[in-house]
């Protein structure tokens, strides 16, 4: 664990009303967010295998940090914030490629069974990913931190302790993310 | 009529982020407002653009049992520690206490700290002192070879009367021998190991022992030169006064060891190297003249 992480986790309860809500159980947090935690660490590391990894480590520091975590109003927050700072850090530490990426080639289901996919519509969505990933990549932060927190649901609130941003910066930040998106989006797809 | 809703009202108001109060206005607003509307159609074009364009990155599927199977197996990782951890906690709070500073220890270590740094430093002193001590008895080693021999003990005594005659005996053969005595040579290598057994535990030298040890070293590999041809009883004889010799000089020299402030000590360490000198060059010499009556 880096001391930023651990700093992180130390500042949260600070950031974040631990009485507002009773606490979720580990399973029930696992179950509610383990997606969530997932896509965000995908999106930023842009690996499978390493996101299950910075997936495993975010839960770990859940465990640990039972006690001391938010209700179940701002859990989420909690958990996609570390999220983002353990997948940062995962990748300033690994300069791998996409070598590991096997997602690509099959497609996993949700419990576990591999379903073969039509090469023409595998290919069309790996490129899809790949587009849309050029296209957050010239997004500044926070910005693209807020378009990507924004597309799972998440409310202002949660993106604002997510990120560490003030509430009412996030409708602002959303709108030129979004327009900026659209705008580099539709150079590379030749879109617009 | 309200102003214009910025980009960011706007933004709010499609996300469902703005209290009910200015929700209210912003929809009035922007069914008034052709601008804002426009502005409205593009921000709902834009976010459909970008929810269709991260799809993709969302639809894959997630490995939920995988990720379940790690995660138990790594909590579990953890309960373990976290045991062992408990376990361990009475043998660290042992060990912590022990460095635990209250001003007794504090006082104790510091006099440890003290009492350890000044015998540092004597040690040091001693060593360099040691070093730089010059050779006092080199220079008459070679000459005054008898003023020595008094100071034995009467043990060696008896050895070096064998010494002498075995001198006397080795001064009656040379004649005889076929010797092709040869004029000393200085051959380093042929000093072996076995000859000097001073040699093999002379790391730390004791005052004055170094030019003893190399003017034996020079005799030695003298006589080795043409041991061959040394007669089988001379040479007996020879090794075996060799011994007693060596014998003395270990034991004198471990007195010396262990007593370094006794001078006595030393000067009979000196006085058995001495004897070893002078039987060494009882023999070189013997065997040179030899060589040359030869």
């Amino acid at each position: 664990m880096n001391g930023q992480a651990r700093a992180l986790i130390e500042s949260m309860p600070n950031d974040i009303g631990t009485q507002a809500v009773a606490p979720l159980s580990f399973d029930e947090a696992f179950t509610l967010h383990h997606r969530a935690v997932f896509r965000t660490a995908r999106a930023v590391v842009r690996d499978s295998a390493l996101a299950e990894d910075v997936t495993q480590e975010v839960f770990l520091r859940l465990y640990r940090n039972l006690h001391a975590t938010p209700g179940e109003d701002l859990l989420r927050a909690w958990l996609l914030r570390v999220t983002l700072n353990v997948a940062r850090n995962t990748l300033r530490g690994q300069n791998r490629s996409m070598v590991r990426d096997n997602e690509y080639h099959k497609t996993t289901t949700e419990n576990g069974s591999v379903a073969a996919e039509a090469p023409a519509e595998d290919y069309e969505r790996r490129m899809a990913i790949e587009e849309a990933r050029r296209a957050l990549d010239k997004i500044k932060e926070p910005m693209r931190s807020c378009l990507l927190l924004k597309q799972q649901g998440l409310s202002y609130r949660e993106i604002a302790t997510s990120l560490s941003l003030k509430e009412t910066n996030i409708g602002s930040l959303v709108a030129r993310g979004r327009k900026e998106f659209a705008r580099v989006y539709g150079k590379i797809g030749g879109r617009r | 009529m309200i102003r214009c809703l910025d980009e960011a009202t706007l933004q709010s108001y499609f996300d469902g982020e703005l209290s009910a109060q200015l929700m209210e206005r912003a929809s009035s607003h922007l069914a008034a407002c052709v601008t804002c509307a426009a502005a409205a159609r593009e921000l709902a074009e834009e976010t459909a653009l970008l929810s269709s364009a991260l799809e993709a990155e969302f639809e894959v599927s997630v490995p939920t049992q995988a990720l379940r199977e790690r995660i138990d197996a790594a909590v579990l990782g953890v309960r373990v520690a976290n045991a062992e951890r408990v376990e361990n906690a009475g043998f660290f709070a042992s060990l912590a206490n022990v460095f635990s500073f209250n001003s007794q220890r504090a006082l104790g270590y510091a006099s440890l700290v003290v009492v350890l740094a000044f015998a540092a430093v004597m040690g040091v002193v001693k060593y360099r002192q040691s070093q730089v001590q010059p050779p006092t008895v080199s220079p008459e080693g070679n000459v005054a070879s008898d003023q020595n021999r008094p100071q034995t003990p009467p043990q060696v005594t008896s050895n070096t009367n064998q010494e002498v005659a075995s001198n006397d005996n080795q001064a009656a053969v040379p004649e005889r021998r076929p010797v092709t005595a040869q004029p000393a040579k200085y051959s380093p290598r042929r000093a072996t190991a076995r000859e000097i057994p001073v040699k093999d535990e002379a790391v730390q030298l004791l005052p004055g022992e170094r030019s003893y040890l190399q003017q034996i070293a020079r005799l030695d590999s003298t006589i080795n030169s043409n041991k061959k041809a040394m007669r089988p009883s001379l040479q007996v004889e020879y090794e075996r006064n060799l011994a007693v010799v060596d014998r003395y000089i270990a034991a004198t020299r471990n007195a010396a060891k262990s007593n370094p402030s006794d001078p006595d000590a030393a000067d009979f360490m000196f006085a058995a190297y001495q004897s070893k000198v002078d039987l060494l060059n009882t023999i070189a010499d013997a065997r040179l003249s030899g060589g040359r009556s030869h």
